[in-house]
């Protein structure tokens, strides 16, 4: 049982740490949102590939910057509502 | 990982590092310098760089010279510097994808950066939650913040201890769940706590919301954290709603200078916040003018501020997205202690427009530095800060009756952009980003191929020619005449003068020598001392003052007195070759013998009574350089016919003893033996420079004790016999080796290594050169065929020359006619006005004039050409949904110029095009250019049209230089590639590959195949085999099977998904690719499946092999794969110098050139990755990044050696060269003999 809780403890404590860990009842929502989240940050990390989408979109990086970094606030939409029961 | 033993490895050079900064920032970190003397430190890709700001007495020449600089092997993301209390120079701080932050110096003693600090802080690579996204320094020096793009940040605290030592705290953490960082800024609170600003978005309730009301009234948060540096802990101080469009912050200045607060960025506003002080807003004003959308609002993409301590004066430059810059300043009111801190207004006034910065730096000097975002960062001087309110007075905008509340409209302010006027380019610092396409070709049957790039975006497009060389600036070109002029001699008069005073011009054809004097003007000398009647061998001034000439029949030497003393050749023999310094003078006779002079103070030449005779006929003679504060050199060289060179002493105590003796390949022709500066040692060396008649340069030094030749390096440098001339340049002693082109020989500034680069010079090839010095002139001169030709070489920092060519709009893809020099350039821009379009509107605006003011309004079409040099200044004009696109023909080799334009009207965009020599057309050549109509780049338009595609076909009369439209055909969706295919064309359209041949009225279709899951972005060929490029699923491989049959059938594919950005077939079976990530890949066909494709007919086994998971039979085998941190763009294999191995060829948006050099020899492979491997270690890089996972970042490195890396070996100190040399069983100078050829082999 001491193991089972301190699992426990652990994976929450990774869950606290790292965004995205899961848990086992991950919804779809869920884990695309992260998903895309994970992208979007990427997308702005790397200069080059924000550069690319830039010029695809024939506008300056900061707006795609921006743009990359306001689609993080809700990439997929709000979540479906959850039947209750 | 990297020690996986291919079949095949290849060695990664960068030819060309990344020119697109990511950030830079204005520092002090050179000791010694004036706090005025600011340096700019930047960070481009994964290099770092150090600039100087180097002006000339008069300030009339800018130059930004690179300090230093060096690869970090990772991605940087950031870089800022603060001043540590109590220390002399600025901290450097860089962040990385690394998880560390990295506290560097500039160490002046070694020319190099020094790692102070080294503090890990989360796990490495780019991800959410770990900082390194954003960074701010404290503007008093006391720490820094790193945010990540959600939920953490870090400060550190940064002391000074007695001992002098930086002293870095550990990380405090402020954290919040769920919670968006959009910028973050310091701000100046004086010697209070330090305070960090940062734009937040919380998105917890809106996600879990799942009506989207929570999300409708979600809210942008400035939250100000505080760093306590008493309790050692940072906390969230105070946070207030702003405008959601929020994007950008800068701290207003505190303290003793200012109230403090943030400038917050919005679209279409900016507002002044701080917890102590009311709001304020000011509207950034919009262009004015009839093709500008009146509702359109920018955002703030960068911006500066100006602070002078003393005055307690400050003030904002803010660029907007068009590029405009606007100076915004604060009026300030007085508080209750008489203290001027509460902001009354802000007023801003429009400044000048320059390219859009990524970062924009005001330097103390007097300069703005734009490090530009797409094409090259400029210096701009200031030569005005618009201080007189007055002077355009309408473009003054005031933030008087703008209410502060972000949810109240505001009335937009308009102005009218114009022509530089406040400041001046100082200096254009070269670049290539965007480099969208390059294909290496010869069109110009030079020794080397050219690059042929596409670059730019917008209106600064341009097509760029670019060549491995130096650029010379021509001072004067005159014809020489009839008189094959083959030897050019300048001399000072007397050894004291600062100029040359007389050229000699020699032909050994009509035997004569032409004496020409140096003053103001160049000019025939008719009373000259010099003998003319006879051509001349060598000619110097020696001694003091005394002029040698040496002719085939004698030694003439004018005293300085005038006085003439001629020393016959002995009978039946004539002098073949000469050299001297400053006091020995050496002769090469017919018989094989060796004439050997030394001057004495009194200027009298005295002969040596031994001639020794030597093996063959002598060649070539080099006598060492008179070694500073000594009379006399230690060695000669001698050149001989039977292919040897031979080093003799030429001390008076043991005259013409020989020392050494070398076999070369070929005779020498020329030998020159020069003292230059050893990089490794920094001491000076002599090095014997020898040129063979096969073309090929020698270069080995000549060791001081034993006169033995070592470290021979060769270069062959063109097909005519190479003569070597050694010239003054920048203060060193350099070479001109002459062959079929001009090389140039120094030691390269930046790196200290001796590079080797050819001059790029139109004409005929340098037959002889010399230096040229005068008063106005630090030159060379030459003689170039029949002319003589004085230029200078104003820069020897850069190794690539180009010319450019002006194109309209962003360039997508390009194809050379197959048989003349012509190129077609496909270009399109999104959310633009398309040129018909704009005729519209200007025409409409033009005739409301009319129409109102009667004569007025004349500006439209008029001055075309001057309003087309406005747009490319100030930029196309913007419009959503819109597309402006034409397709050109440029003719980069006669008349380097667009030769031809077309238009495209309708929305449509060119994206991508091909030459194509149609089998029942026989010799005529089509262009077939893929489009797309009504896309969507970026956010849809409400109402928009559904994206189509066509493929336009013109054919290419007139040497190629016409295009006429023939007709276009209809597709469903935009046409991403088009290839020649077997005399055909081959479309991809979606996810289908089709072929079609020409017809009456539109292409016809002959054969379709579905071939990839996605989108086809790239086809490439070879016979009957075609490799298929999909935009997210890597590569497929189709086999078309001819008439009956018809059939595409696509056989092998791979197992991940890669973003393929560009292929290229490097040979039947192996295709290399670039992906949108930035990695380089080598993919191979599986024996089995190459040889069932080949199988005639499709009765084989591949029509019916079953689909294996869902794809093709087979699978690719991975070759190699490389991060580059750049996307690659084009991939060519291809050769690049004369003579030189064929290798892979790439270069990526940010303006990387590069290349893959195929291992020749298993053994080279073993060494390099052991080479690699213990450099990793020696010398970790320098922000912090495993270097093996940084060229593993998606996919771990495979049959690839960094040659950057091993490059490093040789900057290593040198302890750390002999231990790795130790390490790999080489001698020191062996492994950097070794590690220099491979790029000198095959490129530059």
């Amino acid at each position: 049982m001491a193991d089972k809780l301190r699992t426990q403890q652990q994976l929450e404590a990774l869950q606290n740490k790292y965004i995205g860990t899961g848990h086992a009842d991950t919804t779809k929502h869920e884990w695309t949102s992260n998903i895309a989240r994970d992208s979007y940050a990427s997308f702005q990390g790397h200069p080059p590939l924000l550069h690319y989408m830039s010029i695809g979109m024939g506008q300056g990086v900061e707006r795609t910057r921006v743009h990359c970094m306001e689609s993080m606030v809700l990439p997929c939409g709000p979540a479906p509502a959850t039947e209750e029961g | 990982m990297a020690n996986v033993q291919q079949t095949q490895a290849f060695y990664s050079l960068t030819l060309s590092p990344s020119s697109a900064p990511t950030c830079a920032i204005t520092c002090n970190s050179i000791p010694g310098l004036k706090n005025q003397d600011q340096q700019i430190f930047e960070a481009r890709g994964s290099r770092i760089y150090l600039y100087y700001i180097r002006e000339n007495g008069d300030k009339s020449e800018v130059k930004l010279e690179t300090v230093v600089d060096q690869d970090c092997f990772g991605i940087i993301r950031g870089v800022t510097s603060f001043r540590i209390p109590g220390t002399s120079t600025d901290q450097l701080v860089i962040s990385s994808d690394s998880g560390r932050i990295a506290l560097v110096n500039y160490d002046q003693a070694k020319n190099a950066f020094q790692r102070v600090h080294l503090e890990t802080f989360g796990k490495s690579g780019i991800r959410r939650t770990v900082p390194g996204q954003y960074l701010a320094a404290d503007p008093r020096g006391r720490c820094c913040m790193l945010a990540s793009a959600e939920k953490n940040k870090v400060v550190y605290i940064v002391n000074r201890n007695p001992q002098n030592e930086i002293v870095i705290s550990s990380p405090h953490e402020a954290n919040s769940w769920a919670n968006l960082c959009f910028a973050i800024c310091a701000l100046d609170t004086g010697w209070e706590h330090p305070v960090f600003a940062a734009l937040e978005v919380d998105y917890n309730e809106s996600e879990s919301d799942s009506s989207g009301a929570m999300f409708a009234a979600r809210e942008k948060q400035l939250v100000y954290y505080t760093v306590d540096l008493g309790l050692n802990h940072v906390v969230k101080s105070w946070s207030d709603a702003v405008d959601y469009t929020a994007n950008m912050l800068f701290g207003v200045p505190g303290g003793q200078d200012g109230p403090s607060g943030v400038l917050i960025c919005c679209e279409g506003r900016i507002y002044y916040r701080h917890d102590k002080a009311s709001s304020l807003c000011i509207p950034i004003p919009r262009r004015s003018g009839p093709t500008e959308d009146p509702n359109r609002k920018r955002i703030i993409v960068s911006g500066c501020l100006h602070l002078s301590r003393a005055r307690h004066e400050f003030f904002f430059l803010l660029q907007t997205e068009d590029g405009d810059l606007f100076k915004l300043t604060m009026e300030l009111g007085e508080d209750a202690q008489g203290r001027k801190t509460t902001p009354v207004r802000m007023v801003m006034k429009y400044y000048d427009t320059f390219p859009i910065a990524k970062t924009m730096l005001l330097i103390r000097k007097g300069y703005i530095y734009i490090a530009a975002e797409n094409g090259n960062s400029k210096l701009y001087h200031v030569n005005d800060l618009a201080e007189n309110l007055e002077f355009e007075a309408h473009n003054n905008f005031s933030s008087d009756d703008v209410s502060s509340d972000p949810a109240e409209d505001y009335t937009p302010t308009y102005f009218k952009p114009r022509g530089l006027e406040f400041t001046s380019l100082a200096f254009d610092v070269p670049g290539l980003h965007p480099l969208m396409r390059t294909k290496v070709d010869n069109l110009t049957n030079e020794d080397a191929p050219q690059i042929y790039a596409l670059q730019g975006t917008g209106s600064s497009s341009v097509f760029k020619t670019i060549r491995h060389g130096l650029e010379i600036q021509e001072v004067v070109s005159s014809p020489l005449g009839e008189m094959p002029y083959d030897n050019v001699f300048s001399l000072k008069h007397r050894s004291s003068d600062p100029y040359h005073s007389y050229l000699l011009l020699s032909t050994q054809y009509s035997d004569r020598t032409t004496v020409l004097s140096i003053g103001d003007e160049v000019e025939t000398m008719e009373d000259s001392p010099f003998l003319i009647t006879r051509a001349t061998v060598e000619a110097r001034l020696m001694g003091a003052d005394t002029l040698v000439q040496v002719h085939a029949r004698g030694v003439h030497s004018i005293l300085e007195s005038g006085a003439v003393n001629d020393w016959p050749a002995p009978e039946h023999r004539t002098i073949t070759a000469a050299s001297a310094n400053e006091r020995q003078l050496l002769l090469g006779l017919s018989s094989s013998e060796l004439a050997f002079f030394f001057m004495g103070d009194d200027g009298v030449l005295n002969q040596l009574e031994d001639m020794p005779e030597m093996s063959g006929k002598i060649t070539a003679l080099g006598v060492g350089q008179t070694p500073e504060g000594q009379q006399q050199a230690k060695f000669a060289v001698v050149g001989c016919d039977d292919d040897t060179i031979r080093v003799l002493s030429i001390e008076l105590d043991s005259p013409l003893e020989a020392r050494s003796v070398q076999a070369l390949s070929a005779a020498p022709t020329s030998i020159q033996v020069i003292s230059q500066i050893d990089p490794s040692s920094g001491t000076n060396v002599n090095y014997v420079h020898i040129g063979l008649a096969s073309g090929l340069y020698l270069r080995a030094v000549i060791d001081e004790i034993t006169g033995e030749l070592g470290e021979v390096r060769t270069k062959f440098l063109g097909a005519r016999p190479t003569r070597l001339f050694p010239v003054e340049l920048e203060d060193q002693q350099s070479v001109l080796a002459c062959s079929s082109r001009p090389w140039l020989g120094y030691n390269h500034p930046n790196s200290g290594l001796y590079t080797l680069t050819p001059l790029v010079t139109d004409g005929a090839p340098f037959t002889a050169a010399t230096g040229f010095v005068t008063e106005a002139i630090r030159g060379l001169c030459a003689v170039q065929g029949d002319s003589l030709l004085i230029f200078v070489v104003p820069n020897v920092e850069g190794r690539l020359a180009s010319q450019e060519v002006g194109l309209r709009y962003t360039p997508r893809g390009m194809s050379r006619n197959l048989w003349f020099p012509v190129w077609y350039v496909v270009q399109a821009d999104g959310n633009t006005l398309s040129a018909g379009t704009k005729k519209r509107l200007l025409t409409a605006a033009t005739d409301a004039a009319k129409d109102g003011e009667g004569d007025e309004g004349m500006n439209g079409q008029e001055n075309g050409e001057e309003s087309m040099a406005m747009e490319k200044h100030l930029g196309l004009s913007r419009g959503k949904g819109h597309w402006a696109s034409c397709i050109q023909a440029i003719d980069p080799i006669t008349s380097k110029s667009v030769i031809s334009t077309i238009e495209l009207e309708e929305n449509e965009a060119a994206l991508c095009c091909t030459v194509v020599n149609f089998e029942t057309k026989n010799a005529d050549l089509y262009l077939a250019v893929g489009t797309g109509q009504h896309m969507s780049p970026g956010a849809k338009v409400p109402g928009a049209q559904t994206p189509k595609g066509y493929v336009h076909l013109y054919h290419l009369p007139d040497d190629g230089k016409k295009m006429v439209f023939v007709h276009k055909t209809e597709f469903a969706v935009p046409i991403y590639a088009v290839h020649p295919f077997q005399g055909r064309l081959a479309v991809g359209v979606g996810r289908e590959l089709f072929i079609y041949d020409i017809g009456l009225k539109a292409l016809l279709r002959k054969s379709r195949g579905l071939v990839v899951p996605n989108q086809i972005v790239s086809i490439q060929s070879k016979g009957f085999r075609i490799a298929v490029a999909d935009v997210s699923e890597s590569v497929t491989f189709v086999v078309f099977k001819p008439s009956p049959h018809n059939r595409l059938i696509p056989f092998a594919d791979d197992t991940i998904s890669r973003w393929t950005t560009s292929t290229t077939l490097l040979d039947y079976e192996t295709v290399a690719g670039g992906d949108k990530f930035g990695n380089l890949f080598v993919l191979r066909v599986p024996d089995q499946a190459s040889k069932e494709s080949d199988d005639t007919g499709v009765g084989g086994y591949l029509a019916d092999e079953r689909s294996y998971l869902g794809g093709t039979p087979y699978r690719l085998e991975l070759r190699s794969h490389f991060f580059a941190n750049d996307i690659p763009m084009s991939l060519q294999r291809t050769a690049l110098v004369t003579g030189g191995q064929e290798v892979v060829f790439w270069s990526g948006l940010e303006g990387t050139l590069g290349i893959l050099v195929p291992f020749v020899a298993r053994e080279d492979v073993e060494f390099f990755t052991q080479l690699e491997k213990q450099i990793r270690e020696a010398e970790p890089p320098l922000a912090g990044r495993d270097h093996l996972m940084f060229r593993g970042y998606y996919v771990p490195v495979k049959g690839v050696v960094d040659g950057d890396l091993c490059e490093r070996y040789l900057k290593l100190g040198y302890d750390a060269r002999v231990r790795i040399a130790q390490e790999v069983d080489r001698e020191v100078k062996e492994v950097e003999r070794k590690v220099l050829e491979m790029r000198t082999r095959v490129a530059f």
